[in-house]
């Protein structure tokens, strides 16, 4: 395939971040996982997302998801269902580091937060190595 | 009672907003029962004015396993007037080698949090 041929194709491809959801809008959630060890994305990372029942305390499972070559997950909610809940993302870690030959300290991480403004942009990056781990609320 | 020289395992949660030790946090460790696959609380604690909490378990009782660390980050920040992003904070790890002892700090803000192992 001659270059110009590539480029051409290049252009027509919809670039991985505005990949829509279901509903047709991006997710108002994102996460980025970053392997601080190696100074690379963490890529090919299972992750799911759960969303918390107010009245019965009882988590459901909302989407399950791999991270790319750039450690994202675009998809991980719609708009629709981003309510005002406390909601748990879990890093498949130990998976991630068994896979290139290595344990880990942490079989998995579980980051639970609260969401009170779903209009607003969330993003939860975590940020990971076989001994530490760091996450921040951004935007 | 246990001191600090014979806990296997500790931890030191430090405020990164205010820049002071995370003082009168409460937490609890648990255990996974890998049959059952179900947590069983071994013991709760509260963190000093360090913001050290030591004594959550035994060197017998500290058997290979899977642990999680729970931290009432949540209650912490209320008790300071203050909303957090995260309700609490939980560290699952995983034990294999006995001999070492297991040093497990939270540092945190209201909007982010870091652990490591030492």
């Amino acid at each position: 395939m001659s270059a110009f041929r590539l480029q051409q194709l290049k252009g027509q491809l919809i670039p991985e971040t505005k990949i829509p959801t279901m509903a047709g809008s991006p997710s108002p959630l994102t996460t980025h996982v970053l392997n601080t060890a190696m100074g690379v994305p963490g890529s090919n990372m299972t992750i799911r997302l759960y969303q918390q029942d107010l009245s019965t305390n009882v988590w459901t499972l909302i989407t399950t998801g791999t991270t790319n070559d750039d450690g994202r997950c675009p998809g991980l909610i719609t708009k629709q269902q981003f309510k005002p809940a406390v909601y748990k993302m879990h890093f498949e870690t130990a998976q991630y580091w068994e896979r290139m030959g290595e344990t880990s300290f942490y079989p998995y991480v579980e980051i639970v937060f609260t969401i009170t403004n779903p209009d607003q942009k969330y993003h939860i990056p975590l940020l990971v190595s076989r001994f530490s781990y760091s996450t921040y609320r951004g935007s | 009672m246990m001191t600090a020289e014979s806990s296997p395992l500790s931890t030191h949660v430090y405020n990164t907003c205010d820049g002071v030790p995370g003082a009168k946090m409460d937490l609890s460790l648990h255990r996974l029962d890998s049959k059952l696959m179900i947590w069983t609380m071994i013991s709760i604690g509260t963190t000093n004015e360090k913001g050290c909490c030591h004594g959550l378990i035994s060197q017998e009782a500290f058997t290979p396993g899977m642990y999680k660390l729970r931290f009432e980050t949540g209650s912490y920040w209320e008790s300071l007037g203050q909303t957090s992003f995260y309700p609490y904070v939980e560290v699952v790890f995983t034990v294999r080698e006995l001999s070492q002892r297991f040093h497990l700090p939270l540092l945190m803000s209201r909007f982010s949090y870091s652990t490591y192992r030492s």
